[in-house]
């Protein structure tokens, strides 16, 4: 788009042959203008590989939640260029936009993920339904047994615990087999014994299903279940951290917070 | 407190000027009844006052206690010369006047009428301002000459001093010079024609020959009125009177006003109708406004606010929007009244032109039932609000429903005594048809009530039902605006009720019309066996009796019977019976003789059977008649009849009798049958020979008269139903207001399912079969309630005007179908507005 970061873009990576979930090219976001301007983006290049999780960290208004919605096609960046399966977000109109939410790209809010009149598997296929697709029905049990809720189908969301439903959130971005799954805090309202499960879950679905995740979390214990850290601050990408641990996790927020 | 309110609806500005809407619409119904009724009362008083504003008094015959014509009786002219000797009179002049009896013919060779208002044949009252009317151009006409009216002239194309060629009751017609256009009064003739001659001349045509029907006087400038008076007076026989000018002006306003009255009150009917569809609409706003704020009232409540103080809060709100409704409503009258007067006028009649009138009653009235009504209906919602608990703040999660046992036995107590007085307007022993149709109108409304309060226990079940087809056929987001259908029972029943309200009473008026139809064509094949039908088509008027005996005369015809109203004194009782030419017996209408012989002799007459009973009277009894000119005589009972839809009256007798005892032998109703075998077309050309010279009648064969009478029991349809689409444009802001409420309300989880996947146009689609089920639920429900009030009604109304009960099928689909698309087009604004919601804003609103 019309602004970009004078720093040359590498695309071409050691990583070139592997296979890009998604990517964000000198990501830069402006909101309002004048007096009011926030630069929430300022040039952010990352990728993301297939089957990687990735967890972002930083202070709060460092910009991770605006680099997730725009990743995931929930909104328009200011300049440079975000990338799902190759396809470049901001040649796309609100329509095929919503088609990549539908098929490639699944997203676990913090909390209300649900639609209240649909039942829990009504919502799990919500997705696919909406798209009028086939179900894959062994495949959606599978997902719903998976998260331990099978059981509770026929139930309402408002008839499930905090945790149960996000986990029904997860169920939800994983049943379409997206290309990429998007988190902003999914355990950030819940306990850590409910948390660990689910970020255990999240874990399997990455290393047996190939699933790539990218998910923001304040907590280090979290952001040890994934194989990255990326840590911004201040609308940009100012460290990354592989295999992480909780302890160098918090140790590295501790050297940044200075 | 008063921060609190005014924020309250700056923040909800969006939807509180929706329910605006709502209470405008019920309000500015009410003003413009008002506004159109005041406006023609002072056009007709203004009117009346010009017409006979140079008048000092008039002189009249008295009128008798019966008296069969429609004009004023007519005296022997001499009693002019009389008062012009007075040495008080300074001036005096005869008049006569008559309907339908001289018309001008244009240059087609046709008579020249209006659509529905009369034409009147007068003489040229005197020098202005004596006459009634006055010269817009030219001179008043003398001897062979003609004035005619502005709207007259214009149709013809007459200019003064053209000759035009007139036709007359009697003989051939004849050419006038015309000599001046006229207008009635200064304020116009409201669509009806004159054509104006000298006296002498009115006398000559109309067949009148030295008499008068009344005389203008003006005295002698230094001569009190009572003095004039009391000196006319004295030189007058028994049987003539005399006036003040303003008693005349103050009849002509009453008649005219007492028309008004009636047309006014029917109009504040409708408006009633309207206020009430509206309440429905202002409680459910309210109502839901008070539950999506429920949480900000908890918080109010948990720092200190009492539920005292919360009620008058939403008390407040609702008295500014009443007070802006009601003045908004008072000015949108004037477009209303507008719009009514082009409504009367598509049906041919013209309205007299006339600047609108907003009178002080008008807005006192107006701005208080605004009020009344706002306030009235935000009373449950405010009570509720005063009872949200501190701990709602905290929780989650909407309003407390109350539960549905209240609702069942609240419902039941308001529609039990609705049902009730249906039954009894129904099958009561009521005689009075007017308070059985009351009884049925309050019924339908307690009914409307409880119905309404009721359907909040199914409206859940029936939107899903009614949805599951939505859901099989659009898939998920069928889905989606089936659950949200019948998510808010409650909501979607109030919602459904204004929708319901209008489209039952629509419904209601179409078994009404359809059953009056139905029953008119049992009548017509049963008691109108007339091959032929002779009538005065717009205003129903008699004309001379002469018709009969032309008719009668022609080789064509077989039997000819004219039927007319005469007013006698039966059983000293001021008593209207049916003339008839009896000696036709039932050939030419049927009446179903139920006792005796339909040959009803010169001292005889026919009884309605009901009106025998009542009076315990059998064949053979007699009664005392007394006619206008004073003759008695006994009549005896010679049949009882048991069917009065064609005779419309409990008594008859033969015309013949009549005949010789009314000033005017007149007849309203003329049948004719013809031979067997003869050629009704034929026949029908030789009958025209005879009319042709009554340029008022029509003539009609069998199928003709029935399409006549169907047309105008349709175009009373029409006028009805144009008036209770108010309603449905009502019950439709009530759809978008609750829609738009609800898609407010839903704003994260709509930005859920945008984020998910569902693209703006299923959105839209959700959104738009959501409000579809709504309204399929209430059009349901009103087409039902519909049946139900229009059979009632049917019930109620005597046998004698409605006696079989027909349903149009076809009218109803269409009503449901209209439901539908009011659905549709009521959840277009709604539907855009969650479709263009920003994904993000939504999913993070509050
Ligand atoms: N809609 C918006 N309009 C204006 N500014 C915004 C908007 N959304 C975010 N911002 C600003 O952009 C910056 C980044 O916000 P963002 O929500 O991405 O932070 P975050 O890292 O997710 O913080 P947190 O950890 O608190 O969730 C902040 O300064 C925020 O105030
Ligand atoms: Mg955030």
């Amino acid at each position: 788009m019309s602004s970009s970061s004078d720093a040359p873009s590498t695309p071409t990576s050691s990583t070139a042959t592997e296979t890009l979930a998604a990517r964000a090219d000198h990501a830069v976001k402006i909101y309002g203008s004048g007096d009011t301007e926030v630069h929430a983006l300022r040039g952010v290049s990352v990728d993301f590989k297939a089957g990687e999780f990735t967890a972002i960290m930083g202070p709060s208004g460092s910009g991770k939640s605006t680099l997730m919605h725009c990743m995931a096609g929930l909104d328009r960046l200011s300049g440079g260029e975000a990338y799902i399966g190759g396809v470049a977000l901001s040649t796309l109109n609100d329509k095929q936009l919503t088609l990549i939410r539908r098929e490639k790209v699944g997203f676990i809010f913090q909390s209300f993920n649900l639609v209240p009149t649909l039942n829990i598997r009504e919502n799990v296929t919500l997705p696919m339904d909406l798209g009028g697709n086939k179900i894959d029905d062994a495949w959606v049990d599978e997902v719903i047994t998976t998260v331990g809720l099978a059981d509770r189908v026929k139930h309402r969301p408002n008839e499930l615990s905090g945790g149960q439903q996000q986990r029904v959130a997860v169920a939800r971005a994983l049943a379409t087999r997206p290309d990429i799954v998007f988190g902003d805090e999914p355990t950030g309202n819940l306990d850590s014994k409910t948390s660990a499960e689910i970020l255990d879950f999240m874990r399997t679905a990455v290393k047996e299903l190939g699933q790539t995740i990218v998910m923001v979390t304040h907590d280090p214990v979290t952001a040890s279940y994934s194989d990255r850290v990326l840590f911004l601050a201040d609308g940009q990408i100012v460290q990354e951290m592989i295999d992480p641990t909780p302890d160098s996790v918090y140790d590295t927020i501790r050297n940044l917070g200075d | 407190m008063l921060k609190l309110v005014r924020r309250g609806i700056t923040a909800n500005l969006g939807r509180l000027v929706l329910t605006l809407i709502s209470v405008v619409l019920g309000v500015a119904f009410v003003s413009g009844s008002f506004v159109l009724a005041d406006s023609l009362r002072s056009v007709f008083n203004q009117i009346s006052e010009d017409a006979f504003a140079g008048v000092d008094a008039q002189v009249r015959a008295v009128e008798p206690e019966i008296n069969s014509g429609e004009t004023l009786l007519r005296f022997d002219q001499s009693v002019l010369e009389g008062i012009r000797q007075l040495p008080e009179v300074e001036y005096a002049e005869g008049g006569l006047f008559a309907f339908e009896q001289t018309y001008s013919i244009g240059d087609d060779g046709e008579v020249i009428r209006p659509q529905g208002p009369p034409v009147f044949t007068s003489s040229w009252g005197g020098p202005s301002p004596v006459s009634s009317f006055t010269l817009l151009e030219g001179t008043a006409p003398q001897g062979q000459q003609v004035a005619l009216d502005s709207g007259q002239a214009t149709t013809g194309g007459f200019e003064v001093g053209d000759l035009v060629t007139i036709s007359l009751p009697i003989g051939e017609p004849e050419q006038f010079e015309l000599s001046g256009i006229i207008d009635f009064g200064q304020g116009g003739t409201g669509g009806a024609y004159f054509l104006l001659y000298d006296l002498p001349t009115t006398q000559r045509i109309i067949d009148a020959a030295g008499v008068i029907d009344s005389i203008v006087v003006n005295g002698v400038d230094s001569v009190a009125e009572r003095d004039l008076l009391a000196s006319i007076d004295n030189m007058l026989p028994e049987d003539i009177e005399v006036v003040s000018g303003d008693t005349v002006i103050g009849e002509q306003q009453d008649s005219f006003g007492s028309f008004i009255d009636i047309f006014g009150n029917i109009l504040l009917g409708f408006a009633v109708v309207v206020l009430f569809v509206s309440t429905f609409i202002i409680y459910n706003t309210f109502a839901i406004l008070v539950g999506q704020r429920t949480r900000q009232l908890g918080l109010l409540r948990s720092i200190g606010a009492s539920g005292t103080q919360i009620r008058i809060m939403v008390l407040l709100e609702s008295v500014i929007i009443g007070l802006i409704a009601s003045v908004v409503g008072l000015f949108g009258g004037l477009g209303v009244a507008w719009l009514l007067k082009k409504l009367f006028s598509s049906g041919g009649n013209s309205f007299p032109e006339g600047p609108l009138q907003i009178l002080p009653r008008t807005i006192v009235v107006v701005v208080f039932v605004g009020l009344f009504v706002t306030v009235a209906s935000a009373l449950l919602p405010a009570i509720r609000a005063s009872r949200v608990s501190p701990l709602e703040a905290v929780r989650d999660g909407g309003q407390k429903e109350r539960s549905m046992r209240f609702r069942l036995i609240a419902g039941g107590v308001v529609l039990l005594p609705g049902l009730l007085l249906l039954a009894l307007g129904m099958f009561g022993s009521i005689d009075s048809t007017a308070s059985r149709l009351g009884a049925i109108g309050i019924g339908a409304a307690l009914t409307f009530i409880g119905v309404s309060m009721l359907s909040a226990l199914f409206a859940g079940p029936v939107a899903a039902t009614l949805g599951t087809p939505v859901q099989l056929f659009k898939g998920v987001t069928g889905r989606l605006a089936r659950d949200n259908a019948s998510r808010n029972p409650q909501r979607t029943a109030a919602t459904a009720t204004a929708l319901m309200i209008g489209l039952a009473l629509i419904t209601g008026v179409g078994v009404l019309t359809a059953s009056l139809l139905a029953t008119f064509d049992d009548l017509l094949e049963d008691a109108l066996t007339a091959d032929l039908f002779v009538y005065e088509e717009n205003q129903g008027l008699s004309f001379s009796a002469v018709v009969v005996d032309q008719l009668r005369a022609l080789p064509e015809t077989d039997l000819v019977a004219g039927s007319a109203d005469v007013e006698v004194l039966l059983n000293d009782e001021v008593t209207n019976v049916v003339a008839f030419d009896t000696d036709t017996g039932t050939d030419v209408v049927n009446y179903g003789i139920v006792e005796g012989s339909a040959n009803i002799t010169e001292g005889g007459i026919a009884v309605l059977d009901t009106a025998a009973g009542d009076r315990g009277l059998a064949l053979g009894d007699t009664v005392s008649v007394q006619f206008e000119d004073g003759f008695v005589t006994d009549l005896e009972i010679q049949a009882i009849y048991d069917d009065n839809t064609v005779v419309e009256r409990s008594w008859l007798i033969n015309r013949r009798l009549s005949a010789q005892h009314v000033q005017l032998d007149q007849v309203d109703f003329v049948g004719v049958t013809f031979p067997e075998g003869t050629d009704v077309p034929a026949g029908r050309l030789a009958a025209e020979t005879v009319t042709g010279n009554f340029p008022q009648l029509t003539v009609q064969d069998n199928s003709e008269f029935q399409e006549e009478v169907q047309g105008q029991v349709s175009q009373l349809q029409i006028v009805t139903t144009g008036l209770l689409v108010m309603c449905l444009i009502v019950a439709f802001f009530g759809i978008v207001n609750t829609m738009a409420l609800s898609v407010l309300e839903r704003t994260r989880e709509i930005g859920l399912l945008r984020a998910v996947g569902m693209t703006r146009r299923q959105l839209r689609t959700a959104v738009r079969w959501e409000a579809v089920i709504v309204s399929v639920f209430g059009s349901l429900l009103g087409v039902g309630m519909g049946l139900l009030l229009g059979w009632a009604a049917v019930v109620a109304i005597p046998d004698s005007f409605i006696s079989t009960t027909a349903v149009p099928w076809g009218q109803l689909v269409i009503y449901v179908v209209i439901g539908a698309v009011i659905g549709v087009i009521a959840a277009y604004f709604p539907a855009r507005r969650a479709a263009r919601l920003n994904v993000l804003d939504a999913i993070s609103h509050a």
